[in-house]
């Protein structure tokens, strides 16, 4: 299966549950709904044409405008690679954990929890994860993050 | 190390006593200087400098300095690579748990000033000489074995220049 078959396939098989974003040369790129994260992971992985069985990375994105969750997804057998994002606004920065789905989410989202302050529902253990354990200087990789020994590159 | 112990009783028997423990001193400090033993303690790509320098082509042990894997035998502890905030009290304990005379290298601009981590980073300690005391610091990004090598023979001739009467002041 192709890029554009992959795009099609996927498409096709959420209808407008999901949004094609342009990526360029990259792989396939979907904006999902955070209430439906969840529900169109199981099914990727799910359908035995497409088979997404290895979560291959878990990240957030802050834009300076919302954060962004974003799921790189792999599938071994098939041999096909897709990204998800979700958008999720400063205010309400909560997602649905996908452990249920893919066991290895369970460090992605807790250190994604610690460095952005993305709350992660029903996620076994939301605990002090790479940071120090006396850490008490809020979330390092917000955009609009300081503290007294931070210093900021300065502009060209 | 059993002769400082029995320095005092040594000096009060010798006539002239000013004398032979000037002697004595010199002795001690080129006998500690020409065996520095030096805990490993690698982090990052420094490590692999240090590694270098500990093998064969430029070969530490021509200095008298031989790894040790516990601070209880160490007498140096060079600090080869970048030290995270998470990790300083780990360094400082190491620092406290080794015997005096005790002292301490820092190699590389990580352990310097956080080098390329010193913009925009949340993780790093920037200088650990905020943790422990440092005497010889080593730029470089890695630092080369030759400056490594440097930096040791620097400590020797620290060490061999201070007085017995420094250690009342525990250094």
């Amino acid at each position: 299966m192709t890029r554009d078959e992959l795009k099609d396939a996927i498409s096709n098989k959420f209808k407008d549950r999901v949004t094609h974003l342009e990526a360029g040369k990259y792989d396939p790129l979907f904006e999902v709904k955070a209430d439906d994260l969840v529900d169109i992971c199981q099914q990727l992985k799910d359908d035995p044409e497409l088979s997404f069985d290895y979560l291959a990375n878990l990240g957030g994105v802050d834009t300076t405008e919302h954060f962004e969750v974003v799921y790189n997804l792999a599938s071994v057998h098939k041999k096909l690679r897709v990204d998800l994002k979700v958008i999720l606004p400063y205010d309400q920065a909560e997602i649905d954990s996908v452990i249920e789905i893919w066991p290895a989410a369970n460090w992605y989202e807790r250190e994604m929890w610690e460095l952005y302050g993305i709350n992660v529902r029903n996620h076994p253990n939301l605990s002090r994860f790479l940071l120090p354990d006396d850490w008490d200087q809020g979330f390092p990789m917000r955009k609009d993050w300081d503290a007294p020994d931070f210093i900021r590159m300065p502009e060209r | 190390m059993g002769i400082i112990r029995k320095l005092p009783a040594m000096a009060e028997r010798m006539p002239g006593g000013g004398f032979v423990l000037t002697s004595i001193e010199a002795i001690l400090h080129q006998g500690q200087a020409k065996s520095l033993w030096y805990l490993l303690f690698g982090t990052a790509c420094c490590a692999i400098e240090l590694m270098c320098t500990g093998a064969s082509r430029y070969d530490f042990d021509r200095l008298g300095m031989i790894f040790r894997p516990t601070p209880r035998q160490a007498d140096l502890i060079i600090a080869a690579g970048t030290i995270t905030k998470k990790m300083a009290p780990r360094l400082r304990r190491l620092y406290d748990q080794m015997a005096e005379p005790r002292y301490v290298i820092a190699m590389g601009g990580c352990t310097i000033k956080g080098g390329p981590f010193y913009y925009d980073c949340y993780a790093v300690e920037k200088g650990i000489d905020h943790i422990v005391p440092v005497d010889v610091y080593i730029p470089g990004c890695p630092p080369r074995p030759e400056s490594l090598l440097e930096g040791c023979i620097h400590l020797q001739e620290k060490i061999k220049k201070q007085k017995l009467s420094d250690w009342a002041d525990g250094r």
